[in-house]
């Protein structure tokens, strides 16, 4: 579903963000990508989305070769791959159900349909009592609900999550993870960013660690650390 | 754009407005500004420009007739003069009619017009030019016609000068309008450029989420037609207003300067402002969400 390909990634020239990386991710897998600040997950997540280009290397994304895809297919390309951030990323004047019903207009869909689809998947997310309410309404748990919702409002094949409990306590985390696990039970490939190391060791999902731009390790059913 | 996005779009802008409606506001109320500027430079350089083109019909030459022409001569002349294409106005001034504007000029000092003979003074032609680069050739007509050099009186050079005058006059009001519309543009686009810059990050979450740059433009497109239209509205009633304002003063305070009313002329100037401010708030929208659609 998701293939890098030797890829590296330079900044400006000289502060490389990552090095020669190779990774596949299945159709259906669940996979997290821990590592410290600055040791490339961000970078990764980005070029999935075609934020920018790799400075050396392939990347293919649901079959598609991202270096073929021109300008104006990128949004189509993105309409593909769910987005959950750690800022959350809500548009501020409009309510739940109005961020949600967003990614749909965007597709061009038809009225009706995101009436009745935009209901059902704030309930999924256990929002369904908050479809009228701003993100300033909302504490951060709620907010990366609603953003879990717009994200997987089109069923999209894949969803990536850019630390998606880095600003949330524990016990919210849960909850949150707990979303993204039934979102990758019915099909969707879900690929997180994280340093939660707890979660990671909790959810026993494949983990691929990062260390300054380099996969260092790469294991099914692991934990945070090696040790584990 | 699909027709049945056009309800999106439009309630997407009119929220916009509503939400951002200090910037709204600002950017509409620097419009006015812009639009009045293109509006009284427009106008000033109309009634200017009639007023110099009323002075330019006046000048005329004259042309006495000669002792040695007969009245049948005169007579031939004055209809040959008629029918030159270049005239558009002729005076025929008999001998007593000369002394009588004569008297007339000299009206405080009787004396000196008291018993002079009813043709002590020559008849003449006054002659009136379309354009006063024609007079040349007008001259050439009449010396053809038995007039001799001495009987021709023309302000040549009076009317070289003005034409000098009158384009220099055009020219620096149309420079001084346009530097201040160019000013007025740029405060215009940096004002549009900083209340979208003000939702920079909206946009950037947008073009995330997949909205293609048309679906995240069109709404700001929108907001910006409107701004525009409000804004141009507004300075094209000021400049209508300004203008009858200045027909109806001058009229009472300056009779004897013509001052076109032109009601068909401020229509136009007026379509001509509501145009401008539409297109610079369409064109400043679009340009400046521009740059923040590189995401």
């Amino acid at each position: 579903m998701i293939y890098f390909e030797n890829v590296t990634k330079v900044y400006g020239g000289d502060v490389v963000a990552l090095k020669d990386v190779n990774l596949g991710v299945e159709a259906g897998e669940f996979v997290f990508l821990v590592g410290a600040s600055g040791s490339g997950k961000s970078t990764m997540m980005r070029l999935i989305l075609k934020e920018m280009e790799p400075t050396r290397g392939a990347i293919s994304v649901d079959g598609a070769k991202l270096s073929a895809i021109p300008r104006r297919y990128v949004p189509k390309h993105r309409r593909n791959i769910g987005c959950v951030f750690q800022d959350f990323k809500l548009l501020p004047n409009k309510t739940a159900a109005e961020n949600v019903a967003y990614a749909m207009e965007v597709t061009g869909q038809k009225r009706r349909a995101i009436r009745t689809r935009v209901p059902q998947i704030l309930e999924l997310v256990g929002l369904g009592g908050k479809k009228g309410a701003y993100p300033g309404q909302l504490s951060g748990g709620e907010q990366q609900r609603v953003s879990i919702a717009r994200a997987f409002v089109s069923q999209p094949p894949i969803l990536i999550a850019d630390e998606p409990t880095g600003n949330l306590d524990p016990d919210t985390s849960v909850g949150i993870m707990q979303l993204l696990h039934r979102i990758n039970r019915i099909g969707t490939t879900v690929l997180v960013a994280t340093h939660d190391r707890e979660m990671v060791d909790v959810m026993r999902k494949r983990v691929v660690a990062l260390e300054e731009g380099q996969v260092v390790r790469d294991m099914a059913k692991g934990g945070y650390t090696s040790e584990v | 754009m699909r027709s049945s996005n056009l309800g999106f779009f439009l309630r997407e802008a009119l929220k916009n407005l509503r939400l951002n409606l200090l910037m709204s506001v600002t950017a509409a109320t620097t419009t006015v500004i812009c639009v009045l500027i293109l509006g009284l430079g427009l106008v000033t350089y109309s009634h200017v420009g009639a007023f110099l083109d009323s002075i330019g019909r006046d000048i005329s030459m004259t042309a006495y007739f000669p002792e040695d022409f007969s009245s049948e001569r005169v007579e031939e002349v004055r209809e040959n003069v008629e029918a030159y294409p270049e005239i558009s106005e002729v005076r025929y001034v008999s001998k007593e009619q000369a002394l009588e504007d004569f008297k007339e000029t000299l009206s405080e000092q009787p004396d000196i017009v008291e018993g002079l003979p009813g043709d002590v003074l020559p008849a003449s032609l006054e002659i009136t030019l379309n354009n006063p680069g024609d007079s040349g050739a007008v001259v050439q007509r009449l010396q053809d016609e038995g007039f001799g050099e001495d009987d021709l009186r023309r302000n040549e050079e009076l009317a070289e000068s003005f034409e000098t005058f009158a384009y220099w006059i055009m020219l620096i009001l149309g420079t001084v309008t346009a530097l201040f519309l160019l000013a007025s543009v740029l405060l215009v686009s940096n004002v549009i450029r900083l209340s979208i810059f003000a939702r920079r990050k909206e946009i950037e979450v947008m073009k995330l989420v997949g909205a293609s740059d048309g679906f995240v433009r069109t709404p700001f497109v929108l907001e910006g037609l409107v701004q525009g239209l409000a804004g141009a509205t507004l300075a094209a009633l000021l400049v209508a207003w300004a203008n009858s304002a200045f027909v109806d003063w001058a009229r009472e305070a300056l009779p004897l300067v013509p001052v076109a009313s032109g009601a068909g002329k401020i229509l136009l100037v007026v379509l001509i402002l509501l145009a401008t401010g539409i297109l610079i708030g369409i064109a400043g929208s679009y340009f400046s969400v521009r740059r923040f659609l590189k995401v």
